[in-house]
């Protein structure tokens, strides 16, 4: 019982690393290249990620973590993208019953769906609420192309956190085993 | 089992986000003290990675402008005869400008306010807003509400302010509104971010008096009614100022004169607007 809580506190550990690490370079370093005319969204790659690898709870949690780092970043009602965040951890946890290491179409269904409605829930909530009712323009130039951004960085950063995924697996197999 | 949990964590929690959104919204200042023992740890680290991430950006651009330096360099060659015969000419008018603002005792005020430089530190990582964080914060004297100048225009106002960090909000975000005034014929106007227009480098002018005399090309600062920014300050050039269609006011787009492609360095000035004020407020614009 006590190795598991260990070997739990290394993953939280790890993944709380991965979290700052993925806000830091979204904030820091993607506005700096002009190449890029949109920032892809890594703290939503993760939050679903971890949701449909680990399941909800995971997901929830990272959710969380992630929404607050950006709350506490931003001005406004703190909460704001704690709450989408949340949601989104949630709901990609469901899909955790149709994971397979290798599948990676429904992850990228799910980043553009995801995508989708995080951009709909700042649109509807920051901008429609002002009565900026052209959508259409929006979508084609803000929404869009965060999304084919998003999608690509999912292409190689969901490989990754799998990868990452099994090792610790495996780390975890051979100290059971070991232990035992 | 493992269902439920997560069911009741997520409903835990949401009422916990509504909460605090609620709370936050009535009570501004509600998690000031979080966000600033967050901003001791993660505003070091910021500064750390964009200091390496711009030490690489300016490298990469130092060697492709070296390519176009060469051809610069012929033409600028040519401009500089150009400018000479220029320059000569505006000297005399400079002095002519010199006397005619003693005259009217019109000393251009904002170069005497106290300044304080800042680094851009980070910016928002969504593409709906404009926002960026510097490295300056209570402790170097930056105080909510501050105006930001950039590339020797306005460019922001502080929002929030930790002891080491501080937030702007650029005058480009959808939500910024400023109320401003021509410089010359002192009408007033509301320059408004917008950010389909910014998509063409633009600002919207709008709430222009019909009767008011501003035309293409005028000079745009910050109105002496503003009720947080200082007055004078040059933010753009007004450009297309068309009527609007109930015949009522006129409005247009605004040239900004501060470069918000490219936001390395600000300047932050340490003075108060209400320190200034006495009276008379805008409700509606900042």
């Amino acid at each position: 019982m006590n190795r598991h809580i260990k070997l739990l506190l290394q993953r939280a550990l790890i993944n709380i690393l991965i979290l700052l690490g993925a806000f830091t370079v979204q904030t820091c370093v993607f506005p700096l290249l002009p190449m890029f005319s949109a920032v892809p969204n890594l703290l939503l790659i993760l939050t679903f990620s971890f949701g449909f690898i680990y399941g909800r709870k995971t997901g929830m949690l990272c959710g969380l973590a992630a929404g607050v780092l950006m709350d506490l970043f931003y001005t406004g009602p703190f909460g704001f993208y704690c709450l989408i965040f949340l949601y989104i951890g949630f709901f990609n946890g469901i899909f955790n019953k149709y994971y397979y290491n290798d599948f990676i179409q429904l992850p990228l269904i799910l980043c553009a769906v995801n995508e989708l409605i995080y951009n709909f829930y700042i649109y509807v909530l920051r901008f429609l609420v002002r009565g900026k009712l052209d959508i259409g323009y929006y979508f084609m130039n803000i929404v869009l192309p965060e999304m084919v951004f998003s999608l690509i960085f999912t292409l190689f950063l969901y490989r990754v956190f799998l990868g990452a995924n099994k090792r610790l697996d495996v780390i975890e197999d051979k100290r059971g085993t070991n232990v035992a | 089992m493992d269902n439920k949990t997560s069911k009741y964590m997520l409903i835990i929690l949401t009422v916990l986000c509504t909460a605090l959104i609620v709370i936050s919204s009535v009570q501004t200042g509600f998690m000031d003290p979080l966000r600033n023992t967050v901003g001791y740890v993660l505003v070091p680290v910021q500064r750390g990675v964009n200091a390496v991430g711009t030490g690489i950006y300016n490298k990469l651009e130092e060697h492709a402008e070296l390519k176009n330096a060469y051809a610069e360099n012929a033409e600028l060659k040519d401009r500089i005869s150009t400018l000479t015969e220029e320059n000569n000419r505006l000297r005399s008018e400079t002095e002519e400008l010199q006397r005619l603002r003693e005259m009217y005792e019109l000393d251009n005020e904002y170069m005497q306010y106290t300044k304080v430089a800042a680094r851009v530190i980070a910016k928002d990582s969504e593409n709906w807003f404009e926002v960026f964080r510097i490295d300056k914060g209570s402790s170097d004297g930056i105080e909510p509400d501050m105006n930001v100048l950039s590339g020797g225009g306005l460019c922001g106002i502080v929002t929030e302010v930790g002891a080491n960090y501080a937030t702007v909000r650029s005058i480009i975000d959808d939500e910024s509104r400023v109320s401003a005034m021509s410089q010359h014929s002192s009408d007033s106007c509301i320059v408004a971010g917008d950010l389909k227009l910014f998509e063409d480098g633009r600002l919207a002018l709008t709430k222009i008096d019909k009767d008011a005399n501003i035309s293409d090309g005028d000079a745009i600062v910050t109105s002496n009614i503003s009720a947080k920014f200082l007055p004078g300050i040059l933010i753009g050039y007004a450009s297309d100022i068309t009527i609007d269609s109930r015949h009522l006011t006129k409005s247009g787009n605004l040239i900004p004169v501060a470069d918000f492609d490219n936001l390395q360095e600000v300047f932050v000035i340490t003075e108060l607007k209400t320190d200034m004020l006495t009276d008379s407020e805008t409700p509606e614009a900042q």
